[in-house]
């Protein structure tokens, strides 16, 4: 989908540092400030949030996909060239860091069940250890739920862990159900 | 980076030097320091042909710099039929329309999709999910680290979440927030202190006497006269210049500059938006990393250390200006209670002016603290009049200046109220205060400025002065520059604290009301060479602790690594040892000499002593050597 914004815009248009409130055409609205533009690729890049830190909202934007925007004031040039570095070796390592968190969280998350499911494991894990067994919740290695996960499907392990098992997941429930 | 080609390239017209590669999979790098330093680890070797360079430009520069930023980051990518995913950038390739490659990649919202989301399954998370860089729309990301700052902070959060703290554990990345948290800004009242100190205001201006209100409530009758609690506030025709003096006191006190966070905070002297420090930084007591603390922790146990020794042993003439030093802070620290007697000669005494410099600031430090804990610190109109001790400082007179006409007044650190008494009833020599009160101190304020300013700023030299009196040993020093008038003596007082005074003084604060109670006519102990030694049978490894050895006062001063370094045959470590009782006894003696004093533990494993009785000096300067032929365990 084409935007309407033509690209032949000036560039003061997306000059460095200039504050743009920016409607996309996936629906997306927001106000950014402009830290580059690269006219071949046609990317708008845009730091969100005033928060001068080191860490920013970025967002990489391509021009076709801006349905309309509004200039809203210039500002300066938000990035600091001088403290422009990069350190290969920590991007590695972070990269590393946040893989394996990512494996982590892919173990809870359960393949092939709704939404409803996961949010269910997701409230037990709170205070129970829980893994996936297909579409199955195991509960300390003992205790079974399984689809669709009412307290009657709690099958398994002691009475008592199963009984604690069933209170948690009623609560759950419930509270998941008052949650808009 | 091959460094090499950063001569094939082109420089821009402003002036950056850029290098750039390229890999199969399309990462590029780009340095945009002016120096041209990049710091790598793995060199990246370019692979397969090398395009020519798009026409380099500052944007496009920025446009591959913060793709960078992006790598190893969370980022959401938006596809132009709206579907979004969320995952790890690996690697993103500019020149392709900005394809990005995702490591752990999950559909976080599905365009094709039209339903309830009830219904919604979810999918295992692609290992590697490689978008095509015409589908994508947008990329976002948040938090990324623009600048270096940035970056280190993040590894370090890293790091310090492999320890898993609360709020990462709290934090429900996989459970649905309730509510929307947001943290918690004060009013607008008071930046720092939302309003607390408006209610309480000083009982003068309060409208609200709450007896009066408990009586009408309550019926209840209160007996309650402050003046039980403490002592008179003797209104004297010298009332209006006390006062004065003392503002002026607590003004220059307050006012001056300090290295200490806290200290600084306290005044608020303000440190500055952009402060490079958390939480922990700023409010925290432990300080990290700051290579000032080992030094002056070391000054601090030696205070300790040695006022331990004093106080057990009576005084010990001291042997060398270095130690005199330390034993002078640790007596001035001491409250009256402090047994030197005043057999100390003066060319003992005499202290390099960067010692004592030091000793005033530490002691200047040390008694605010003291000062700060004490009821009435600064608010002078409190203190007036009221026998307090809120000045615990010390004055050090300087002796053999002719200027000075010999008014040598003592004044004390009376840390404790316990010894307020001792204090009072010394009898000044010439016109020694028995009061040590604000008001005491003031009284004689203008005589003492007066000395005090007659003082050359340079070498002020430390007597130790005869006091009689119960409490015979009374260090009276008086310090030029602490006593208020800092800015007097410039050189004389630096006002650099100490951030590890505050640990010890606590410390010196519970010791020395513990040590008290000590005898004051207790004789000076002298070591006694010939004395035999005491070798217990090796089953009685732990002795009772003494009253001096205390395990957390001992330290090594010069120590970087234990016994090896003399090359001694035997470690000193923990090997045969002598308690910690002795080891403080060979301490003046060892003085000069400054060796290691191996860190023991009075609890830990003691070793029978094997101290050869011909060999004295031996235990004298190198306590712990063993000489060779005696057994080794370590």
């Amino acid at each position: 989908m084409e935007g309407s914004i033509s690209n032949s815009g000036s560039n003061e248009d997306f000059a460095v540092g200039c504050m743009l409130s920016i409607k996309t055409t996936l629906g997306d609205e927001f106000d950014g400030q402009v830290i580059t533009f690269d006219r071949p690729s046609n990317i708008l890049v845009l730091q969100e949030g005033s928060k001068p830190g080191p860490r920013r909202n970025i967002r990489f934007l391509k021009t076709n996909y801006i349905k309309e925007f509004s200039f809203l004031g210039q500002s300066e040039d938000p990035l600091d060239i001088k403290k422009c570095y990069i350190d290969l070796q920590s991007l590695q390592d972070r990269e590393e860091l946040a893989l394996r968190q990512a494996e982590a969280d892919a173990e809870r998350i359960g393949v092939g069940v709704t939404t409803e499911a996961q949010g269910i494991f997701d409230a037990l894990s709170k205070t129970l250890p829980v893994r996936w067994d297909k579409t199955s919740i195991v509960v300390m290695n003992e205790v079974r739920v399984s689809s669709p996960y009412l307290p009657e499907n709690v099958i398994g392990g002691t009475p008592a862990a199963n009984d604690r098992v069933k209170k948690v997941l009623e609560l759950e429930r419930r509270r998941l159900q008052t949650r808009p | 980076m091959n460094t090499q080609q950063t001569a094939q390239l082109k420089s821009s017209a402003n002036g950056f030097a850029r290098r750039r590669s390229e890999r199969e999979s399309g990462m590029r790098l780009e340095n945009k320091h002016q120096s041209g330093k990049l710091n790598q680890n793995r060199s990246m070797n370019a692979i397969g042909t090398s395009k020519a360079p798009v026409y380099e430009s500052p944007s496009r520069d920025r446009l591959v710099y913060l793709s960078t930023c992006l790598i190893g980051h969370p980022v959401e990518v938006r596809l132009k039929n709206g579907s979004i995913y969320s995952g790890t950038c690996h690697t993103t390739n500019v020149e392709q329309e900005f394809a990005i490659i995702l490591k752990m990649a999950r559909m976080t919202k599905d365009a094709s999709y039209r339903g309830s989301k009830q219904e919604y399954v979810m999918k295992a998370p692609s290992k590697t999910l490689i978008i095509p860089g015409k589908e994508v729309a947008e990329v976002i990301a948040k938090d990324v680290p623009v600048t270096v700052a940035g970056q280190s902070n993040e590894l370090q959060n890293e790091r310090h979440e492999d320890i898993l703290i609360d709020s990462s554990i709290s934090h429900s990345r996989h459970v649905e927030l309730d509510r929307e948290l947001s943290p918690w800004v004060p009013d607008e009242d008071d930046p720092q202190c939302p309003g607390l100190e408006n209610i309480f205001d000083g009982p003068w201006n309060r409208g609200w006497d709450q007896f009066e209100t408990n009586k009408m409530l309550f019926g209840v009758k209160s007996t309650f006269d402050e003046e039980l609690y403490t002592t008179r506030l003797e209104k004297g025709p010298r009332m209006r210049e006390l006062e004065r003096e003392a503002t002026r006191i607590a003004r220059e006190i307050e006012g001056e500059d300090t290295e200490d966070l806290h200290l600084a905070e306290e005044r608020g002297i303000n440190l500055g938006e952009d402060f490079d420090g958390d939480e922990e930084v700023r409010f925290s007591s432990v300080i990290r990393g700051r290579g000032l603390d080992d030094s002056g922790y070391d000054e601090d146990e030696d205070i300790l250390l040695d006022k331990r020794n004093t106080e057990t042993f009576g005084d010990v003439p001291a042997s060398s200006g270095a130690k005199t030093d330390h034993l002078h802070r640790g007596t001035s620290n001491d409250s009256a209670g402090a047994l030197l007697t005043s057999s100390v000669d003066e060319p003992q005494c005499s202290q390099s002016s960067n010692g004592s410099e030091f000793f005033q600031s530490n002691t200047y430090d040390h008694c605010r603290q003291q000062a700060d804990d004490l009821p009435c610190k600064s608010s002078t109109s409190d203190c007036n009049g009221r026998s307090l001790y809120g000045n615990p400082e010390i004055l050090r007179v300087a002796q053999g200046h002719d200027s000075i006409n010999a008014s040598i007044e003592t004044k004390t650190v009376a840390v404790d109220g316990k010894l307020s008494k001792s204090n009072e009833s010394q009898s000044a020599e010439n016109s020694q205060t028995a009061g040590f009160d604000r008001g005491g101190l003031l009284a004689d304020a203008p005589s003492v400025t007066s000395s005090v300013k007659e003082m050359p700023p340079t070498e002020p030299e430390v007597v130790y002065v005869k006091a009689d009196g119960e409490s015979s040993g009374v260090s009276a020093c008086r310090q030029p520059g602490t006593f208020a008038s800092g800015s007097d003596h410039a050189g004389a007082t630096s006002a650099s604290s100490h951030p590890a005074v505050s640990p010890s003084s606590s410390l010196i604060g519970s010791s020395s009301s513990e040590n008290s109670t000590l005898n004051p006519h207790a004789k000076e102990f002298k070591f006694n060479p010939n004395a035999k030694s005491f070798t217990p049978s090796h089953s009685s490894p732990v002795r009772p602790p003494s009253p001096v050895s205390d395990g957390s006062y001992y330290f090594t001063p010069n120590v970087t690594t234990l016994p090896q370094m003399h090359g001694m045959p035997v470690g000193i470590g923990m090997g045969p040892s002598y308690s910690g009782h002795q080891h403080v006894l060979f301490n003046p003696q060892v003085a000069p000499l400054r060796s290691p004093q191996p860190y023991f533990h009075p609890s830990g494993p003691q070793y029978g002593q094997q101290m050869n009785l011909g060999h004295p000096r031996q235990v004298l300067y190198m306590p712990g050597y063993q000489p060779v032929s005696s057994s080794q365990h370590l």
